[in-house]
């Protein structure tokens, strides 16, 4: 791997999700999907609409925050706008992105925030899904793994929070959900999507340095592996710089301690 | 208008009784009605059922001290300092009891409450094991397109507690940054209880009404309690003290460590 950390490479690749134009939500405890947001709306994607918890429209932060709602994500901003009028645009189907964390993934791209073990008698209480439930069921997400091994990565979630494909297949119009789903998933090892029809996670591209053996051990289901895998592309200078720039307390770096 | 100015201390036990819906302003750590809460604690009330979308300390402070029997939520965290230890200990001691939404949906049932109304549809939620188990969701037809939709119970606050920028002594409340959906829980409660950091006169106000987030007609008491978020952040004021939250994050491994904590900051410390 090149001059540039774990973080650095999946923020790049979360960015690199972003379509301009696209109108985008970034969450609560959310540190990668802001910086990749900053970063798509300064180089590929300039008409995309920067969403986020502290309720603002297009902020342009000097400094990014620990706090994914913190005041710093009001500098510049064109606009407030409340969550629930954010949430009002996603069903009237003018909301196209939002990123997931999770603790666990499955095949199929459903996430789990909720318990580990039994729902009624947990083994583990997680904090909850925040917005999934309600967004995954009606516009495209992408997912992020910082910690891609086989407790994450599951062969089947042990509650879905956030809806995936589901059970696969057209399992998510059998259950009255008419679009989105997920896009891709980042992890710390490759870059995932979803197979068209079966809709089974599937392999796109390995990081620089990781092999195929690492990410089947560290998968707990078999992945589609297709016959051509690129390797992920290393974010460019510029981009590094840019990241260095707006993020000099390494906020990017929270979740890889 | 009625001057509403109280000491924090009256405002809660005036306002705040055993077994109320209690929806609580602020996201996360951020403009979270903290001095509010160490009262409530101070206080111990008892049988609360706590309302919000994202919360963090503030919840998880109410829960480890006893004094909330349920949680309307969407997510309970601190973020980057890890779990909510006390809200997950007794969530798997199965102590409290859990009506886990997405943000949507809780934000929605506040709506409906505030349109006084029973319930509201929403899109999305199908398919999510929290549309299956929880008890206030459920499937209806759209009777004029005959379209499939989730509905929502609506949640009635009894009180709602916020800390805003500023207000003056009737009531009239600015909020001078992310609005959160403390606009919508005082509109939807039966009364609303505001720390601000800044009372300011009323011909300020009548100056520039448009500056006005919340008038007086649904504000109930008004305290001036500057730094009331702390160790929230307060825009414009002061930005989150991560260092408290780390503080208050390790003291929470334990109940042990928590009690400690509560007796060093709420009971005997900085209110």
């Amino acid at each position: 791997m090149g001059d540039y950390t774990i973080a650095e490479l999946m923020a790049v690749c979360l960015a690199r999700e972003i379509r301009d134009g696209e109108r985008v939500l970034q969450g609560l405890y959310s540190p990668l999907p802001m910086i990749a947001c900053l970063l798509a709306k300064n180089f590929h994607a300039p008409n995309m609409v920067y969403i986020n918890t502290a309720d603002t429209i297009d902020p342009q932060p000097r400094e990014v925050p620990f706090s994914t709602a913190a005041p710093a994500l009001q500098e510049r901003a064109v606009a407030y706008i409340p969550l629930w009028q954010t949430f009002d645009l996603a069903q009237q189907g003018k909301l196209d992105l939002i990123f997931l964390g999770a603790a666990q993934v499955d095949r199929y791209g459903n996430t789990n925030l909720s318990v580990i073990g039994p729902y009624e008698k947990p083994k583990v209480r997680l904090p909850a899904g925040a917005a999934s439930a309600h967004l995954c069921a009606i516009m495209d997400a992408v997912i992020w793994v910082p910690r891609h091994n086989a407790r994450v990565l599951v062969e089947k979630v042990d509650f879905i929070t956030g809806q995936g494909y589901l059970t696969g297949g057209n399992a998510r119009k059998r259950a009255g959900i008419a679009k989105g789903g997920p896009r891709k998933v980042v992890t710390n090892l490759c870059v995932l999507d979803f197979e068209p029809e079966t809709k089974a996670m599937k392999l796109v591209s390995t990081h620089p340095g990781v092999t195929l053996g690492e990410i089947k051990e560290n998968t707990g289901f078999d992945l589609i592996i297709p016959e051509d895998i690129d390797e992920t592309a290393s974010p460019r200078a510029e981009e590094l710089e840019f990241i260095g720039t707006i993020d000099p307390k390494k906020v990017r770096e929270l979740e890889f301690h | 208008m009625e001057e509403k100015l109280l000491r924090l201390q009256e405002a809660v036990s005036r306002y705040i009784h055993d077994g109320d819906v209690v929806a609580v302003g602020g996201v996360g750590r951020n403009r979270s009605p903290m001095a509010l809460v160490r009262e409530i604690v101070r206080q111990g009330k008892k049988n609360l059922h706590i309302v919000g979308r994202e919360k963090g300390m503030d919840f998880d402070m109410l829960i480890g001290a006893g004094c909330v029997s349920k949680v309307s939520f969407a997510l309970v965290s601190l973020e980057e300092f890890g779990l909510a230890m006390n809200f997950r200990r007794k969530a798997q001691e199965g102590e409290i009891e859990l009506n886990e939404h997405a943000c949507n949906s809780v934000i929605t049932s506040l709506r409906a409450a505030a349109m006084g109304l029973p319930f509201l549809p929403l899109r999305g939620m199908f398919g999510s094991d929290i549309f299956r188990v929880n008890k206030n969701l459920t499937e209806i037809q759209c009777p004029f397109t005959g379209e499939r939709l989730a509905a929502v119970k609506a949640i009635k606050p009894d009180v709602t507690i916020i800390h805003a920028h500023q207000a003056d002594k009737y009531g009239n409340v600015r909020l001078q940054g992310s609005p959160f959906e403390d606009v919508l829980k005082a509109w939807s409660a039966d009364r609303t209880i505001v720390t601000v950091e800044e009372i300011i006169d009323n011909e300020e106000v009548r100056s520039q009404p448009h500056r006005t987030s919340i008038s007086y007609i649904c504000v109930t008491a008004v305290s001036h309690v500057p730094q009331g978020a702390w160790p929230a952040s307060c825009d414009r004021y002061y930005d989150s003290d991560r260092d408290h939250v780390m503080e208050y994050a390790r003291a929470i491994k334990s109940p042990e460590g928590f009690q400690a904590y509560l007796e060093k900051y709420v009971f005997s410390g900085r209110s």
